[in-house]
């Protein structure tokens, strides 16, 4: 099932790499996947809460669009909910059933955490990547 | 989106403030020696929630001073602390001291910092004394242990199914989850199968689930505390596994957690059609767990609107059978009318049901006062309390509260004696003060007894006849004696020494129940103690009433207020200089109140024997209400004069009858009030004339 695609940029997502600064980024995962054009650059603002959560997911689609593979960049994330994971989720969901590798480039404490406290860790593992860090919850 | 969560601030307060109640009826029972883990339980799943709510809206002292409670509350939790009296005092203000902070905080007023940073640091203190370190293996080490797999492993199994609505309303299971991991180790798995597809999926709708384990030995409040704030938004099963559940069934039935299915196996392909069915099933589920016992809050306003248009169709279906009655062959009309009275009668019923609420809520308050009070004069009193579910009208609990506190307060000061006293005189140390609750015909009883010394018969006569009150040879009976100490300023301590204050304010307690339409009657025996007894309407909307004509108008007149009804022949009729016209009725002789003089109508008889006596009473005292002649007697909708018009002494309100008109509602104390003033004006003419 592919969804439907919208463009809409988020104001509360950072348009390129590096415009939110990292929050104790975690280090990457030598991934093996191949090098993602500008396009397939997810970058997760500071806030991705229920606040922010129509536009990031606006920003998601949008990054869907492109046929991949996608990079994301969750290292300048302050502020995560449920919400703001759910949609992570629903995008990591996707690229499971388009087939479509993803790494991670970077994700910060506050992401981190909110993974690991929801348990979707296993979730956000693209396919055959290794693992960002060591999945599983507490 | 802006998410508004000052919309749920009232809600907030509300339930908080019920939350503290309970709060200071499981501490009061703690300080009664009961010590039970329920009971410590429930104190903190209050603290807990009301710390929870605080955060969330934003109000930060609150949180802060919860927060530091709730550190210590864990620890009388955790056995890692006694219950002891200076610990309950100190719980029991700080009960005080978050209602304080509640009521200013919804009020927008200041707090008062001081008392807040006084009591922070008497349980930062007990928190930092000895009494903590006493105790054996801290819960994290038996976590650790169980974990270890050196002993059997107990925990629960937690499976967390948030309602679709739970994000909108603020809740967020991210917070939830990270504080069950606070409780003991946690392994959590999310359920991902009902995640629709992200160009499908509500952003601000959860779909996500949860199972999880969590372990140690933990009690189900601490795990259900964790969720309280949103029970009824989402489906929560619980099962205790390991030893614990060995030996005691699981509290609530539950499917076993299944392991996640790992990342690859993530069923994401379910057709939509599964998806949308499986999760408006579990939504059914949690509607229908919602709807079980469950309850909705509703202002109090929506309420009165909704009576106030029952008390509307009440009139119109009266007035519909008022013109039903002399058609001819019109019997299936009257037949459907009957049938509409009924269901109208069962309507209004249901309606005031909804306005009425146990007077517990009034009661609850009573063992912290009594406790205080009793501890604050070297006083033992045990307060029992009977029919504490006895339901009556929301506002007409509202009002009693005052008036009863006042009546403890006075059972506690001065009906029980001292302990000294009490034995002296052959009575238990202890002193009991019991309050009654029950239903009496169609009203509530509520009595205030105690077993103390007692009113003082011949000193209260005594002090009223020298205040005037009283002839010198008048002669009353034990009930109008002892109604002498609800005259306004009657009692006073160095009058009555023993039963001092037993008068003070205690005109404004009856005041009060007056106004209510009720009744005050006191009983009492010296050395044994006394009884209040007050007899208050169930409802303040609707009454019982006995409709009466005089020249053009109608009255209604209270059923509760008659006595009975006669003709009075002139040979009983005789005039006293300080009583104006008397009737004798058996051994007594009561004012005759001619209706239409005190209301200033023209009647159709001013003869006694050509009208009728309808004898009334209100408080202890009787009177012949004159009027031309007796109606029927029917249940009529109370509307306010004091909201539509304004205050009228004698009129308790108004009603519109059947055909129409608008009757007048007499209040009979006031009443009685006006004839005494009327007769005492005249007297005085007479007298400067």
């Amino acid at each position: 099932m592919i969804p439907a695609v919208k463009t809409t940029a988020p104001p509360a997502v950072a348009d390129e790499p590096g415009a939110a600064a990292p929050v104790a980024a975690a280090p990457v995962a030598a991934a093996s996947a191949p090098a993602v054009p500008v396009a397939g650059r997810v970058v997760l603002g500071m806030a991705c809460t229920i606040h922010e959560s129509q536009a990031l997911r606006a920003h998601l689609l949008e990054k869907a669009a492109h046929p991949g593979p996608y990079e994301i960049d969750g290292g300048g994330v302050e502020q995560i909910d449920t919400a703001g994971v759910q949609l992570l989720v629903a995008f990591a969901l996707d690229c499971l059933e388009r087939n479509i590798p993803y790494t991670w480039k970077a994700r910060s404490a506050a992401l981190e955490e909110a993974i690991r406290v929801l348990g979707v860790a296993p979730l956000l593992e693209s396919p055959g990547v290794s693992s960002f860090v060591p999945g599983g919850a507490a | 989106m802006t998410l508004d969560l000052a919309q749920f601030h009232d809600t907030f307060f509300e339930e908080s403030f019920e939350a503290l109640d309970q709060m200071e009826a499981a501490l009061l029972k703690l300080s009664a020696g009961a010590v039970d883990s329920e009971l410590i339980n429930t104190i903190f799943r209050v603290a807990h929630s009301i710390k929870g709510g605080s955060a969330t809206f934003g109000f930060g002292d609150v949180a802060a001073f919860t927060h530091t409670l709730e550190t210590l509350l864990d620890e009388l939790r955790a056995g890692k602390r006694q219950v002891s009296p200076p610990l309950v005092d100190v719980l029991l203000r700080s009960s005080d001291l978050m209602r304080d902070m509640l009521d200013a905080t919804k009020h927008k007023r200041a707090l008062d910092k001081e008392r807040v940073k006084a009591l922070h640091g008497e349980i930062e203190a007990f928190l930092k004394s000895a009494a903590a370190k006493s105790v054996a293996a801290p819960a994290a080490a038996t976590a650790a242990q169980a974990l270890s797999g050196t002993s059997e492993r107990t925990g629960w199994r937690i499976h967390f199914v948030p309602g679709s609505k739970l994000l909108r309303n603020g809740n967020d299971p991210l917070r939830i989850l990270r504080e069950l991991q606070t409780l003991g180790p946690c392994v959590i798995r999310v359920d991902a199968r009902y995640v629709p597809p992200l160009a499908d999926l509500d952003a601000e709708e959860c779909r996500l689930a949860w199972n999880a384990e969590l372990s140690g030995d933990i009690h189900e409040d601490q795990v259900r505390a964790v969720f309280d704030w949103v029970e009824g938004e989402c489906e929560l099963l619980l099962e205790r596994f390991g030893a614990a559940a060995a030996a005691a069934p699981a509290p609530v039935a539950a499917p076993a957690v299944a392991p996640a299915p790992p990342a690859a196996a993530v069923p994401t392909a379910i057709p939509a059609a599964i998806a949308p069915a499986a999760s408006t099933a579990a939504e059914a589920s949690r509607a229908t767990n919602a709807g079980e016992g469950g309850s909705i809050r509703v202002s109090i306003e929506k309420i009165d609107e909704l009576l106030n248009s029952v008390g509307e169709l009440v009139i119109t279906q009266s007035v519909l059978s008022q013109l039903a009655a002399p058609l001819e062959g019109a019997e299936e009309l009257r037949s459907a009318l009957g049938q509409l009275e009924r269901h109208m009668r069962a309507l209004q019923e249901s309606v005031m049901r909804v306005r009425m609420l146990p007077i517990s809520f009034v009661f609850n308050r009573f063992p912290r006062l009594v406790r205080d009070l009793g501890q604050r004069l070297g006083k033992k009193i045990e307060l029992t309390m009977i029919g504490d579910q006895t339901e009556l009208d929301k506002t007409v609990l509202e009002k009693i509260g005052d008036p009863l506190v006042h009546l403890v307060r006075n059972s506690i000061d001065h009906g029980i004696e001292s302990p000294e006293a009490r034995v002296a005189a052959g009575k238990s140390a202890h002193g009991t003060i019991e309050l009654n609750a029950y239903h009496k015909g169609g009203n509530v009883v509520v009595e205030v007894k105690d077993d103390g010394g007692g009113l003082k018969r011949d000193k209260i006569l005594a002090k009223a006849r020298e205040r005037g009150l009283v002839g010198p040879d008048e002669e009353l009976s034990e009930e109008r004696i002892y109604n002498l100490i609800f005259a306004p300023g009657f009692s006073t301590a160095d009058v009555v020494s023993d039963v001092s204050g037993r008068g003070v304010g205690m005109d404004v307690v009856k005041r009060n129940i007056n106004e209510l339409g009720g009744h005050v009657q006191i009983h009492s025996t010296p050395g044994k103690g006394s009884m209040v007894r007050i007899r208050l309407p169930l409802t303040l909307a609707i009454l019982d009433g006995q409709l009466a004509r005089v020249g053009n108008e109608v009255y209604v007149v209270p059923i509760v207020s008659i006595v009975e009804t006669m003709q009075v022949r002139k040979e009983l009729v005789n005039s006293i200089a300080s009583k104006g016209e008397v009737f004798r009725l058996r051994d007594e002789y009561l004012p005759i109140v001619r209706l239409y003089d005190l209301f200033g109508i023209q009647p159709d008889h001013t003869e006694l024997l050509d009208g009728l006596m309808m004898i009334v009473e209100a408080d202890g005292k009787r009177v012949g209400l004159f009027v031309d002649e007796l109606m029927s007697q029917q249940q009529v909708v109370i509307k306010s004069l004091e909201t539509n018009f304004r205050p009228v002494t004698g009129l308790a309100g108004a009603t519109m009858l059947g055909d129409g008109r608008v009757a007048l509602i007499l209040d009979i104390p006031g009443v009685i009030t006006r004839f005494q003033t009327k007769e005492s004006r005249r007297e005085s003419a007479q007298r400067a004339a």
